[in-house]
């Protein structure tokens, strides 16, 4: 295995985790259906993009139109790509997650993610329309050469401190007395308001601190794969990573990495070496959609709580069963 | 005994004001227009027969329904406006008449999830990390684990709320509003499906809590019950208030007993 392709895989991997430990922090325990995850995703590599780029009338870069271009070192454009996935979280929050039930959120954000899509790839001045952003410049590459392989590796490690970082995060916000909150929100949000939480609030703050997280992500791949296109962000994305999620465990944030690798990256790896000549033109990702669909489907339906169930919180100083059972005898 | 509570209503000004409340479903007249004072630190009884509007006007008066007209103050303020959430933080705390527990928390938590001062309760205080605010989380571990064994659940404190028993979730709704501390307790059904040994047991804590100055406004279809518990009743039958005082003059009075004793 040649080590370009080992450190593409291993930022893949980590991009996906981080995005995943996100969606399963809104979804997973929260219980919002973020229908337009990977918007948030796509907005902060764009923003990371724009602020380290060159402005589009520069040399080598005037093939492009795009707004911004501010050419700032890193780690503004990382840092600015999760702010932005914050930012863009508190308009649709207050549009979507105030007054609408549940499962008219998830069809709003669904419309939206494709609506966006469409007005970014037809509104070129903009984001340069459907042929996206290239030539992004990698974090330090005035400084080293991005095309060796210590600087692939480098970006691996960056990327994992990321992950590291996100995954503190997360955790601690899921195993504190606030994560138990967005558990009885996500269970019966009337009986969580008859005992003085206030859904909307719990719900604008996940959704806004997902959103910077997602951005984040955003930003480390744009960083990576160095462009940015509207075709690497359709709503379909979203769906994979929904995928990964029922199948690593909702709830569980081990299972969320343990999902990142299954799906988005153990699949879609596995299928590449499916040679291409088989079938009919288009057969092959046609395929790898029935086969997303029914892996959703099969956990659905065999294995709900997925490979790493949500942990039971067991307190220290609970009756173990031998106690009641000495209980019971004495 | 019966006479002393009205001795009480004279000398304290009720609680709770509800005025001329209404609660409208398209149409359909749920709560027409009910008055009530909730006296200080006193059960009341809320009976009639089903489709009364007693739950109705239980869930007007938490804010988990809004009033279509009327105004409720409590303590003094007016609360009409307020949404649930702020009015449970204010003290007035309701249980549901169907089971409502967080079902995939443990009984534990479903218990800690309501108290109200956890440092570890906000986004920062849970960034900040577990040393932050293990301190609380002990302290209303005990208290939780005091209620728990009050009410004979100890030794499910770390299994599924979903997994329980229908009386066993009641008895889970129960202790989790008292964890709230809650100036007026809003009961639905407290004793549906409950065991009767539990109901005697949940029949003392509330007149415990009564003694501690507590006030409980509770629906309850058993009679003897109401007329055990109750220091004052008010009676509802389509969406109005019929009649009210002690369950013994409400005894004596011939359209009340037509109305709902009996019939």
């Amino acid at each position: 295995m040649n080590s370009y392709y080992a450190a593409n895989l291993l930022v893949y991997a980590g991009v996906d985790i981080i995005a995943l430990l996100a969606l399963n922090l809104q979804f997973g325990v929260s219980g919002i259906v973020n229908f337009s995850f990977i918007v948030f995703q796509a907005v902060g590599a764009y923003a990371a993009a724009i602020l380290s780029m060159p402005p589009d009338y520069a040399q080598g870069y005037d093939f492009q139109v795009y707004v911004g271009g501010y050419q700032l070192p890193f780690p503004i454009p990382w840092l600015g790509g999760a702010v932005a996935g914050g930012l863009l979280a508190i308009p649709v929050g207050l549009v979507v997650l105030r007054k609408l039930r549940s499962d008219y959120q998830a069809i709003a954000l669904l419309v939206l993610s494709i609506i966006t899509n469409e007005v970014i790839t037809n509104a070129r001045p903009f984001l340069n329309g459907a042929a996206g952003l290239a030539l992004v410049p990698p974090p330090f590459s005035d400084v080293i050469d991005p095309n060796t392989e210590t600087y692939q590796y480098f970006y691996v490690a960056m990327t994992a401190i990321c992950v590291v970082l996100v995954f503190v995060v997360v955790n601690r916000i899921v195993n504190s007395p606030y994560g138990r909150s967005l558990r009885a929100m996500r269970e019966r949000e009337l009986a969580a308001m008859a005992i003085g939480k206030n859904p909307v609030q719990l719900k604008m703050t996940v959704f806004i601190v997902g959103g910077v997280i997602a951005g984040l992500s955003g930003a480390i791949l744009v960083g990576f794969i160095q462009l940015w296109a509207p075709s690497v962000w359709l709503y379909p994305e979203t769906i994979i990573l929904f995928a990964a999620i029922i199948v690593g465990g909702r709830g569980n944030n081990v299972g969320a990495i343990l999902g990142a690798l299954l799906v988005p990256v153990g699949f879609e790896e596995v299928t590449r070496f499916i040679p291409s000549s088989f079938g009919p033109p288009g057969l092959i990702p046609a395929l790898q959609w029935v086969a997303i669909g029914l892996l959703i489907i099969g956990f659905l339906w065999f294995r709900p709580e997925g490979v790493r169930p949500e942990p039971r919180h067991v307190f220290e100083g609970a009756p173990v069963r031998e106690d009641l059972e000495d209980a019971r005898a004495t | 005994m019966l006479a002393q509570p009205e001795v009480a209503v004279a000398a304290n000004r009720p609680l709770l004001v509800a005025d001329d409340i209404h609660r409208h479903f398209e149409g359909l007249h749920a709560v027409d227009g009910v008055s009530i004072d909730v006296p200080p630190g006193q059960i009341t009884g809320l009976i009639g027969p089903n489709g009364a509007g007693k739950s109705t006007f239980l869930a007007v008066l938490a804010g988990t329904l809004p009033a279509t007209g009327g105004t409720i103050v409590f303590d003094g303020v007016d609360i009409t406006r307020q949404s649930a959430f702020r009015r449970a933080r204010r003290g007035i705390v309701r249980t549901f008449q169907l089971p409502s527990e967080f079902a995939r928390l443990t009984v534990l938590e479903n218990l800690l999830v309501a108290a109200p001062d956890n440092r570890g309760d906000s986004l920062v205080g849970a960034l900040l990390g577990k040393r932050y605010w293990i301190e609380d989380e002990r302290r209303h571990t005990r208290v939780a684990r005091e209620l728990l064994a009050r009410f004979g659940m100890s030794a499910k404190e770390s299994d599924y709320a979903g997994n329980m028993s229908g009386g066993q979730k009641r008895l889970i709704e129960i202790m989790r509003a008292l964890m709230l501390k809650p100036r007026l307790l809003l009961l639905d059904e407290p004793m549906s499906g409950v065991h009767p040994k539990i109901v005697l047991e949940i029949q003392r804590y509330l007149q415990d809590l009564r003694a501690e100055g507590l006030t409980i406004l509770m629906v309850e279809h058993e009679l003897h019950m109401v007329e055990r518990l109750c220091d004052s009743v008010v009676v509802m039958a389509q969406g109005k208030v019929i009649g009210s005082g002690t369950m013994a003059s409400l005894r004596r009075q011939r359209e009340i007993v037509d109305a709902y004793l009996v019939g």
